[in-house]
């Protein structure tokens, strides 16, 4: 995780007011630069709400909002907006343009050329992995995946630190969503924006945030911190609810498992035991990597592997998701490396526990 | 033969008196509509009572104007024009009026067709409002406002025949005098060629609407 450097965005005592109800009431944060923050809580807490305060697209009732350092009413609105990037839930694209086209709005909002704003979209389809074959496509003959793609390139075409991301992968199917989730961190890696993520997926948010910010009833943050602290320390009921009953089993995912005692496969040493998961046996391919279990004339497929560097929530899911009730870990070519008991993944997840409350082993 | 160049001089007439009134109509109808329409992008909080009454008031006016018969029309537009009862100016106009009536209408409901969030998503890339409008509300607005501009244009075909029940010269003009001089061969040919020239302009709309739209997804 980067260190926290400068403020990239800062809610100073911001309120939105309705008519009738209270938006946002007094927000105070401060977005750090160059992480991904996510806004995450139920619907209307105020997390879009927020969100759309930072470009003007919902004005203000009181306080301010300095990007970079800047009041955000110091420029005309639309300007504003076209320093930012901005994707929307259902990409939002321009129906009656083209995708080259979509990819290349603010670039020629700003005064591009016709050939310089395709060319600029042709190099951003490369960026988020899309085919420059869609370039001629119109958004209706694309999929939800692509689609989002597309939202994202056009939001990146802003050029700007600064990337605003409303529920941009709630309408995709959950494979299409994780694929985008960790297209989006290597991204993230790569250009190192300032992202602000607004999603109601507690999962989505500790996935993708560097920081979290849990917005709770009437529009006030009832958290704010990295994912570790917010799901190992929840700061009241509401958060802990919210973060879900999961949240013993998502915390092993900040808990290296790198620490655990690696069985050998020829079996023997570590346990003192002569393959104690006989009668159980591991199939290997012919490159030595794992291709299931035996059990006398029975072959069965195998669970989830643990991979190098691996946290105690994978490794407890390979022993878990195993036949044998054995993790399967594997080196970085794949290749079956040994294997790990449940009791030791147990007593790893409680020195873990020991020492995340400082008391002795 | 001095009876086809009669046939084509009137088809002329006929075709002005049904193109223009459509062409002016439609320019005069969409900002009325838009007006109507009122502002849609999400965070506009849907349509609150004083967007509703405006649509209400404007959509109602239109079709009230609708309901003026429209020889009616033609023996009373002079009257407040100051032109004389046949003149060219004064079937325009009326017929402008009845597309007006009919197009606000369709323009209403083809600007509430377009997706509030494209609006929205305009917005937030940095639009301002005129270049979203010609740039997104409009084009995005055509599949709709093309099938109430075709209804328009073959009913103007037909209308502008009344015309010449008071002595304004278009095709009706056969009717009237096939009518007078008991010519059924003349009254025919006015039929057919109303017809032909209904066909090739509702052709001609619906080929230029397609150009417009090829981003809409045909099955």
């Amino acid at each position: 995780m980067p260190e926290t450097a400068a403020t990239a965005i800062e809610f100073a005592g911001v309120t939105k007011r309705y008519e009738s109800a209270v938006a946002v009431e007094d927000l105070d944060l401060a977005i750090p630069a160059g992480l991904i923050t996510t806004f995450v809580g139920p619907s209307g807490c105020g997390k879009t709400t927020s969100l759309r305060m930072i470009n003007r697209m919902v004005e203000a009732t009181e306080g301010t909002i300095l990007i970079q350092g800047e009041d955000n009413r110091d420029r005309p609105a639309h300007e504003l907006r076209r320093s930012m990037g901005y994707v929307m839930q259902q990409a939002g694209l321009m129906p009656h343009r083209t995708v080259a086209d979509n990819i290349a709005t603010v670039p020629r909002l700003k005064g591009a050329s016709r050939a310089d704003g395709r060319a600029r979209a042709l190099e951003l389809m490369d960026t988020v992995g899309l085919d420059r074959k869609l370039a001629k496509r119109y958004p209706a003959q694309l999929s939800g995946g692509q689609a989002q793609r597309v939202g994202v390139a056009r939001a990146l075409a802003a050029d700007s630190p600064i990337l605003l991301m409303d529920e941009p992968f709630s309408a995709v199917d959950p494979v299409v969503r994780t694929d985008l989730q960790n297209e989006l961190v290597r991204l993230h890696e790569q250009l190192e924006r300032t992202i602000v993520f607004v999603t109601h997926d507690i999962d989505e948010a500790v996935a993708l945030g560097h920081r979290i910010a849990v917005f709770g009833e009437g529009g006030r943050i009832a958290q704010f911190g990295t994912p570790e602290e917010i799901l190992r320390a929840p700061a009241d009921d509401f958060v802990a609810s919210f973060v879900g009953r999961d949240r013993g089993l998502r915390r092993l995912t900040f808990a290296s498992g790198q620490e655990l005692p690696m069985h050998p496969l020829e079996g023997g040493t570590a346990s003192g035991l002569e393959r104690p998961w006989a009668p159980w046996e591991l199939l290997l391919d012919d490159a030595a990597r794992p291709a299931g279990w035996r059990f006398g004339e029975r072959e069965v497929t195998g669970g989830t592997l643990f991979t190098p560097g691996g946290s105690l929530r994978e490794a407890l899911d390979a022993v878990l998701s195993s036949p044998s009730g054995w993790g399967v870990a594997v080196d970085d070519a794949g290749r079956a490396a040994g294997l790990i008991a449940s009791d030791d993944v147990m007593a790893a997840a409680g020195r873990e526990r020991r020492s995340r409350y400082g008391v002795g082993e | 033969m001095g009876n086809l160049s009669t046939v084509g001089h009137l088809t002329w007439l006929h075709l002005l008196q049904s193109v223009l009134p459509v062409v002016l109509g439609t320019l005069i109808s969409i900002p009325i509509a838009r007006f109507a329409a009122g502002r849609r992008a999400r965070g506009a909080g849907g349509r609150r009572g004083a967007g509703r009454v405006r649509r209400g008031v404007v959509v109602n006016a239109a079709a009230l104007l609708y309901t003026v018969p429209s020889l009616a029309l033609f023996v009373l537009l002079p009257l407040i024009l100051g032109t004389s009862i046949t003149s060219l100016t004064n079937v325009i106009v009326a017929l402008t009026l009845y597309v007006v009536a009919m197009m606000v209408r369709s323009c209403v409901d083809a600007f509430e067709s377009v997706s509030p969030e494209v609006l929205d998503a305009g917005t937030a890339m940095g639009y301002r409002p005129l270049r979203a409008f010609f740039g997104i509300e409009l084009p995005l607005s055509v599949p709709v406002m093309a099938a109430g501009l075709r209804v328009a244009l073959v009913s103007n075909i037909s209308m502008v025949s009344v015309g010449a029940v008071i002595g304004i010269q278009s095709l009706g003009t056969l009717f009237t005098d096939g009518l007078r001089r008991d010519l059924m061969a003349e009254i025919v040919v006015g039929i057919l060629a109303t017809v032909v020239l209904a066909l090739v302009l509702d052709r001609l709309v619906t080929w230029s609407a397609a150009a417009l739209t090829r981003w809409q997804v045909r099955a």
